[in-house]
């Protein structure tokens, strides 16, 4: 036995890279083999499907244990594996100005998120599989939930800002396009249209983080973001310092609070939460109430030094994380629907992680939200058992629950505040999207103005509405 | 006078009675809205029973234009059926001639045959649609190159040579030819016309054809005038290219109603729930606070609900005051609420039904609630269309002429082009073989008769012509089943051929299971509900003990109880939606156990709390940081566990539950103390003797039971356990308002057991033997077990029976579960009685599960009468079975008006709401399960801000065949028509046609049919019934539906 453990201590960098890379390639292979069977016009069996699903996630998943030990067994703190540099310009080779690396970091945030985030997919994969047994769009659900897997494990593991957008971008696409699943009724798609403009926020502000950094430092490197050096434990996560001076970190911090806030449904984004229950159950208990909207707090966990750099940074995002927990709370406690319920009971809970990050805490948010994850997907995945708990708890208590008289005005206030749910998306409406959407018209109208000038032409009247579309039939 | 006096009255209501008028009109309309009740209480019912008065083919077709909504499956649907030989050809034929009587061999035009015709627009598919679409078609496709491919070769070669030669012979040359002759020769190049090949004859065949088919239909008159324009202004708004306003208002009013009526979901009830303070005056006071809401819709909304508020104006007032502002009139109210009320119909349906039946609810509300949500809806939909019309039409007139404004913007309808109207001409051709040269000798009158003619046979009428074909199929099956399985039993005098005895057969237990005859005494004898998922359970009990008897009746026993057990909060109603019970029974701890049922109801006080105090805390912000931060990540170990390991993680539950909680012994407690009106008080629950006497030998005389008693009599209520599933109630016994049935069947036996019950039972003619023993029990539905009741009672003289009797109901249950299985997708066909009994375990055990049982799906007939027609008749789970004995009977058939009473309008419900769920999920059912959310604890709905989804989930109907309920009665028709009269639910369903109606003669086995009116005698289209030694050998491998079959090795009939 001494023997093998000091065989697997020398051997330890080539094992844990070769497990590491296991970590990332299997949800990747999984999206390949169920993405390719599909564009072939070959769907796999829903049998096949589910085990593909379950084996890529459950190997993934030994993978990451398996690392984990090494890195246990090797007291390493900080492992990264390289996919390689892909841009590389600079003067000379030790000292790039500009470079551009594909490569996934293990360590102490990343190895529970992306074990959280496997046994997750993983069990609700399993769940699926029954539960959408006979639905037409099996498939397609197993498709993009396998993108969703692959997202969530790269930006899980992400070492640079743009390996973490890949992932952010697949998690984010993956999410609206099953929000909007049940496609043959207009609400959901309405809605999945509202949760990818939000979406869309997020990212613009992240992407806008990632050409920040590149333009500060040249490389989009996490590592030299939170101030880490190859080899030095008391460095990794959660230690480090942000070498960025106390300005250009409130520059990407701002960017990178926004996109935090629109993934993870903060005020005032927060209206996308209950819309994204379209979706079937298990990938909205999945998605909303464990790991997506998580997503947001594990960037700000993985930026931390950022924040730590400034003190109005911080104090935003205390502030933010209390607001955001203050309102849920409020808004959650008059939701008549339990996926509603649960998901304001979520941001509670996420508010308060974000401003645990604000306070410069590190391992506490860690343990919150990877239990407030495990518990809230069991509350989800038992959603439609409310009926039954209810009556159990009546029966228990020997009587009807009483209910909490409510009186005085300030009450009813709060009351209607709850209900219209702040009135957040009929502010982010008018005060946003609508002179958004007046501004663009604006310029519409002078671009036709100019264009006919130019044509020659007298000014056209606007198009005509379009007609409804009709379908080809039989006649009734 | 009396003139004078009929026109002052006349006056008076309508000057002093415009409130009680719209009251009317909201009553009216509301009638059109969903009758589901709580999905805590669910209860089937014919959806469309607002349409029962007209004969269902109007209905489903009224239904379908009012609700938007399917009539029948679809075309392609039955063509598909007619390709298995779902549907029969010649069955089709038959329908259709039936249908059109002495029109069917008219011909048209002389062409053809009406009959033809039309069986042709059956067989193929006429395709048709938008005028551009068809350009797109005609240009793109082989339309006009190739004959439609479903012709036969032979047909094609015809239609060819013959368009040939007839081209050569009196076209080809010729001046004065018809004027599309020219264009097409030199598109075709006629000089080389010696030389085109068979595909450019065919070309050229298929644009003469249509060509000619342009030509007459062209000069035409229109068709039918265009529909009327809509009433509402939200549909003249969103015609018009306005933003829809019902967006904006269902968004408000779901959040709202739900909030009203929750019955216990949010932590925060809406506020003021004081008394007499309804929908209306809670919106008014929610939305009166000052400070308009950022939508710029609702900038109106404080003001207004200010003014309604202080003004004091009631909801009626207030409506009519919104009816006059968006320039309604009175003549119009009926119309337009009808259609205000349908934009969301499941919240409306449910204030209706809460408000009629505050007793199915823990949190009632006030009467008059529906006219309140009408006044609310109205007031959102003044704000929200003269916002949007302002907003996106820039109208700023009054909102009283909005619409009439919006009429005139509202594009005309397009009517149908000559294109269109010559297709189907075109198409048909092709199938029916015209020539050519036939079509262009029609005349102008003649066309216009030959496309009335093709466009007179609609497609809803096809559907209709298809599913009577459908169903016409499987009745023939369902009564030549019954005849021959009659004639293989009984002998001309409708005696059983050959009587069974137990000597007389060896191999019990395997093959024979003929019924016991009455002087043998059957080893046992079983009661269970009517239900036919019951069919399959009594089936494979029979087959396994040979010598018991079964019968089935409504599941409540005749025991309409309010019960509460002894773990039970309150008292729940367990008896059919249209009995109010009259009596209350209540399960409490057998002496001597009292101590131990307190301290263990203290045990389940304090596990409450703890449970809802973790249900609360995990949402609320401070706790939850401890709960989850703490302890979330163990949610970790069950999380995985339930949903990988559903059935251990369930036996491990179990294990727990029992280790922690001790059930003490209960006894029901039956018996009033005299002298008190039944109440829910302790001293005035129950029955007195006679009431109990009473009630029980009505039962036992019900399902002819009233002699030859055996030494036991199981009592069997059913219910379905199954987890994360909304719909649960909807599973359970219908008769006993969607609840498991067990009290009743407990109930039942434990009065039957009581010896002044017996001697008053003894004394009304139906004496029961000292050693019959009655044991009441439960059949889960669910994982197929079957709990008894009160064994410690059993005397010991009775005990090694009843372990045979027990190890009979196990075997059954694990039969039953195969055959069950068999049905489900995800269950290998393979598997053994023991494995199949294990997969409907997992199932009910299963989170993940959205198909726990099948419930009532492929529901299609229901028998009444005597058990030994149809023992040992595999009726594949399709037949309700409900015993009566027609020798027991009175002469006018007292007995079977009572039970037809109830077993046509619940059968029939049962079987109308399956298949309206099944014809449209989305618009009658409630779609798919999979996205569905609990609002309130009253409903579902899709995602988090639908309307309330009422029906069926499409799980639940999936395999289902959308037939109606076929009812075959053993008594004669003479019996039936005086029930008829009699009874005016059952008399408006048959004659109505909403169920099919045979009656079987009970002494010579005789099948009458119902048929507008009259009942024709039935000849079996069959002559023989397929065979099989046991259910199992009939069904083994099959996964779709199966015909029916003798079961058993019968004498040769």
């Amino acid at each position: 036995m001494p023997d093998l453990y000091a065989s697997l201590i020398a051997h330890h960098s080539s094992l844990s890279a070769y497990l590491g890379a296991a970590v990332v390639a299997l949800p990747a292979a999984l999206v390949a083999v169920l993405g390719v069977a599909s564009l072939a016009g070959r769907p796999l069996s829903e049998r096949a499907t589910a085990r593909a699903t379950s084996a890529a996630t459950g190997f993934a998943l030994l993978a990451a244990v398996g690392t984990f030990v090494l890195m246990l067994a090797a007291d390493s703190r900080h492992v990264v594996i390289g996919f390689g540099e892909w841009v590389h310009i600079g003067h000379g080779d030790d000292e790039p100005h500009y470079h551009f690396a594909v490569k996934f970091v293990f360590d102490r945030l990343s190895v529970p998120f992306v074990a959280l985030s496997l046994v997750l997919c993983g069990t609700i994969g399993a769940f699926a599989h029954r539960y959408m047994h006979r639905e037409p769009g099996y498939n397609r659900f197993f498709v993009l939930y396998a993108f969703f897997t692959a997202g969530m494990v790269t930006t899980a593991l992400a070492g640079t800002i743009e390996t973490l957008f890949l992932g952010w971008e697949l998690v984010g696409l993956s999410s609206a396009l099953l929000v909007g699943f049940f496609h043959d009724r207009p609400a959901p798609v309405r809605n999945a249209l509202r949760v990818w403009v939000v979406y869309r926020v997020s990212d613009a502000a992240l992407l806008l983080a990632a050409v920040v950094l590149h333009h500060l430092s040249g490389e989009g490197d996490l590592d030299r973001l939170t101030g880490y050096h190859e080899g030095v434990d008391s460095e990794a996560w959660p230690f480090g310092r942000c070498p960025l001076t106390e300005v250009q970190a409130l520059l990407v911090g701002a960017l990178l609070l926004v996109a935090a806030a629109g993934k993870s449904a903060l005020v005032p984004f927060s209206g996308w939460l209950p819309r994204a229950m379209e979706g079937p159950t298990p990938s909205s208990a999945v998605f909303y109430g464990a790991l997506s909207v998580h997503l947001g707090a594990y960037l700000l966990l993985r930026t931390g030094p950022v924040f730590d750099a400034s003190l109005v940074l911080s104090a935003a995002v205390v502030a933010l994380g209390l607001t955001t927990a203050a309102y849920a709370a409020l808004v959650g406690r008059v939701q008549t629907d339990i996926k509603s319920a649960l998901s304001f009971a979520s941001l509670t809970q996420v508010g308060l992680i974000v401003a645990e990050i604000g306070l410069g805490w590190r391992y506490i948010p860690l343990v919150h939200l990877l239990g407030h994850a495990c518990l809230r997907t069991l509350q989800f995945v038992r959603a439609p058992s409310v009926i039954r708990d209810h009556h159990g708890i009546e029966n228990a208590l020997g009587g009807r629950a009483a209910r909490t008289a409510g009186g005085g005005r300030l009450r009813a206030r709060l009351y209607r505040f709850a209900l219209e749910r702040g009135h957040l998306d009929a502010l982010l409406d008018r005060f946003v999207a609508d002179p958004f959407v007046r501004l663009f018209r604006a310029c519409t109208a002078l671009e036709k103005r100019w264009t006919d000038a130019i044509a020659g032409r007298a000014p056209r009247p606007a198009a005509p509405a379009s007609e409804p579309a009709e379908k080809f039939k039989q006649p009734a | 006078m009396a003139l004078k006096a009929a026109v002052e009255e006349a006056r008076r209501s309508s000057d002093s009675d415009p409130a009680e008028h719209l009251r009317h009109a909201i009553d009216h309309a509301a009638h059109l809205l969903p009758a589901q009740g709580p999905i805590t209480v669910f209860i089937h019912h014919n959806t469309l029973h607002a349409f029962e008065a007209q004969r269902f083919e109007d209905a489903v077709r009224r239904g379908g234009e009012v609700f938007g909504c399917q009539p029948y499956l679809t075309e392609e649907r039955y063509r598909t059926e007619l390709g298995r030989g779902r549907i029969r050809f010649d069955g089709l034929r038959w329908v259709l001639r039936d249908d059109l009587a002495d029109r069917a061999d008219d011909q048209i035009v002389g062409l053809c045959t009406r009959l033809d015709l039309r069986l042709a627009m059956l067989q193929y598919p006429v395709w048709t649609g938008p005028a551009a679409e068809l350009d797109y078609f005609l240009a793109e496709t082989h339309a006009l190159r190739r004959v439609r491919p479903d012709v036969s070769a032979a047909a094609r070669g015809r239609f060819v040579a013959e368009s040939r030669r007839w081209v050569m012979r009196d076209l080809r040359g010729r001046a004065g030819g018809p004027a599309w002759a020219g264009p097409l020769f030199r598109k075709f190049g006629a000089a080389r016309i010696e030389t085109w090949d068979d595909p450019t004859w065919e070309a050229f065949a298929l644009e003469g054809l249509w060509a000619i088919c342009l030509a007459g239909v062209a000069p035409l008159a229109p068709a039918a005038p265009p529909p009327a324009p809509p009433v509402r202004h939200r549909d003249l708004l969103v015609a018009a290219g306005a933003a829809d306003p019902d967006l904006w208002v269902n968004d408000l009013l779901v959040r709202f109603c739900a909030a009203f009526l929750d019955q216990g979901v949010a932590h925060w009830p809406l506020p003021p729930c004081g008394e007499g303070e309804g929908l209306y005056r809670s919106f008014l006071r929610l939305y009166g606070e000052p400070g308009a809401p950022p939508a710029p819709w609702l900038a109106g909304l404080p003001a207004a609900a200010r003014r309604l508020l202080d003004g004091n104006v009631s909801p009626l007032d207030a409506a009519r005051e919104s009816l006059d502002a968006l320039g309604v009139p009175a003549a119009e109210w009926d119309e337009f609420l009808a259609a205000t009320l349908l934009a969301l119909r499941g919240w409306g349906g449910m204030v209706r039904e809460i408000e009629a039946r505050g007793d199915r609810v823990g949190h009632p509300i006030p009467a008059g609630s529906l006219v309140e949500f009408v006044a609310v809806r109205l007031l959102l939909d003044r704000l929200a269309a003269a916002h949007a019309a302002k907003a996106d039409l820039g109208y700023t007139g009054p909102p009283a002429g909005l619409r009439g404004a919006l009429r005139a913007r509202l594009p005309a309808p397009p009517r149908p082009t000559a294109a269109q109207r010559a297709f189907p001409v075109f198409q048909l051709a092709q199938v029916l073989g015209w020539a050519p040269v036939e079509l262009s000798r029609l005349t102008h009158g003649e066309w216009a008769l030959l496309v009335s003619e093709v466009e007179a046979f609609t497609g809803v009428e096809r559907r209709r012509v298809f599913h009577l074909a459908y169903e016409r199929r499987f009745r023939t099956q369902t009564l030549d089943a019954l005849v021959l399985h009659w004639k293989n039993l009984k002998d001309e005098g409708g005696r059983m051929k050959d009587e069974w005895t137990p000597e007389a057969d060896p191999a019990r237990g395997s093959s024979s299971i003929l019924p016991p005859s009455s002087f043998q005494r059957p080893r046992f004898q079983v009661v269970t509900c009517l239900d036919e998922r019951e069919e399959s359970f009594r089936r494979h009990l029979e087959e396994v003990a040979p010598d018991c008897q079964t019968f089935g009746a409504a599941g409540f026993f005749n025991v309409p109880i309010y019960y509460r057990g002894a773990d039970d909060a309150y008292f729940v109603p367990l008896c059919p939606i249209v009995l109010t019970p009259g009596h209350w029974v209540e399960e409490q701890p057998c002496d001597g156990h009292e101590h131990a049922h307190q301290k263990q109801t203290r045990t389940r006080k304090a596990y409450g709390a703890a449970s809802k105090g973790f249900q609360v805390g995990t949402r609320s912000a401070a706790a939850g940081a401890l709960l989850t931060g703490l302890f979330g990540s163990l949610a970790a170990v069950p999380l995985v566990a339930r949903i990988l390991f559903p059935r251990l993680a369930a036996k491990a539950g179990d294990w727990f539950g029992r280790s922690v909680f001790t059930r003490p012994a209960t006894r029901l407690k039956l018996e009033r103390e005299p002298g008190h009106t039944p109440a829910a008080r302790n001293d005035s629950i129950g029955f007195t003797v006679p009431e109990m006497a009473e009630r029980a030998a009505r039962l036992l005389r019900d399902i002819g039971l009233v002699g030859g008693f055996s030494r036991f009599v199981f009592i069997l209520g059913h219910g379905s356990d199954s987890l994360n599933n909304p719909h649960k109630s909807a599973y359970d016994c219908g008769a006993c308002g969607g609840s498991p049935g067990a009290p009743n069947g407990r109930a039942l036996a434990q009065i039957l057991n009581d010896p002044r019950v017996r001697a008053r039972v003894a004394a009304d003619g139906v004496p029961i033997p000292d050693d019959t023993r009655f044991v009441g029990g439960y059949h889960n539905t669910c994982d197929d077990s079957v709990t008894l009741f009160d064994l410690d009672r059993v005397p010991d003289s009775h005990r090694a029976e009843l372990g045979r009797a027990r190890a009979d109901f196990d075997a059954a249950c694990e039969r039953n579960a195969h055959e069950r299985s068999r049905r489900f997708m995800s269950a290998p066909l393979d598997q053994t009685f023991a494995d199949a009994r294990l997969h409907v375990e997992n199932r009910s055990q299963d989170l993940a599960q959205v198909r726990p049982e099948l419930g009532h799906a492929t529901n299609a007939v229901c028998v009444v009468g005597r058990r030994e027609n149809t023992r040992g008749l595999f009726l594949d789970r399709r037949a309700f079975l409900t015993s009566y004995d027609p020798t027991q009977d009175d002469a006018a058939g007292g007995t079977l008006a009572r039970l037809l009473g109830a077993a046509v309008p619940v059968c029939a419900g049962i079987n109308l709401e399956y298949y309206f769920s099944h014809v449209d999920s989305q618009g009658y059912g409630c779609g798919t399960k999979l996205p569905h959310n609990v609002t309130g604890l009253v409903g579902v709905m899709d995602g988090a801000a639908s309307d309330l989804r009422t029906g069926l989930p499409w799980q639940m109907v999936e395999i289902h065949e959308p037939v109606r309920l076929q009812f075959v009665v053993e008594t004669t028709p003479e019996v039936i028509v005086g029930i008829m009269d009699r009874i005016p639910i059952v008399g408006t369903m048959i004659r109505n046609g909403w169920v099919q109606f045979a009656v079987q003669h009970p002494d010579t086995g005789e099948v009458r049919l119902y048929r507008d009116g009259v009942f024709e005698p039935y000849t079996p289209q069959a002559d023989e019934l397929p065979r099989a030694a046991t259910s199992a050998d009939w069904y083994r491998g099959w996964r779709d539906h199966l015909e029916f079959a003798s079961i058993g090795t019968t004498t040769d009939g």
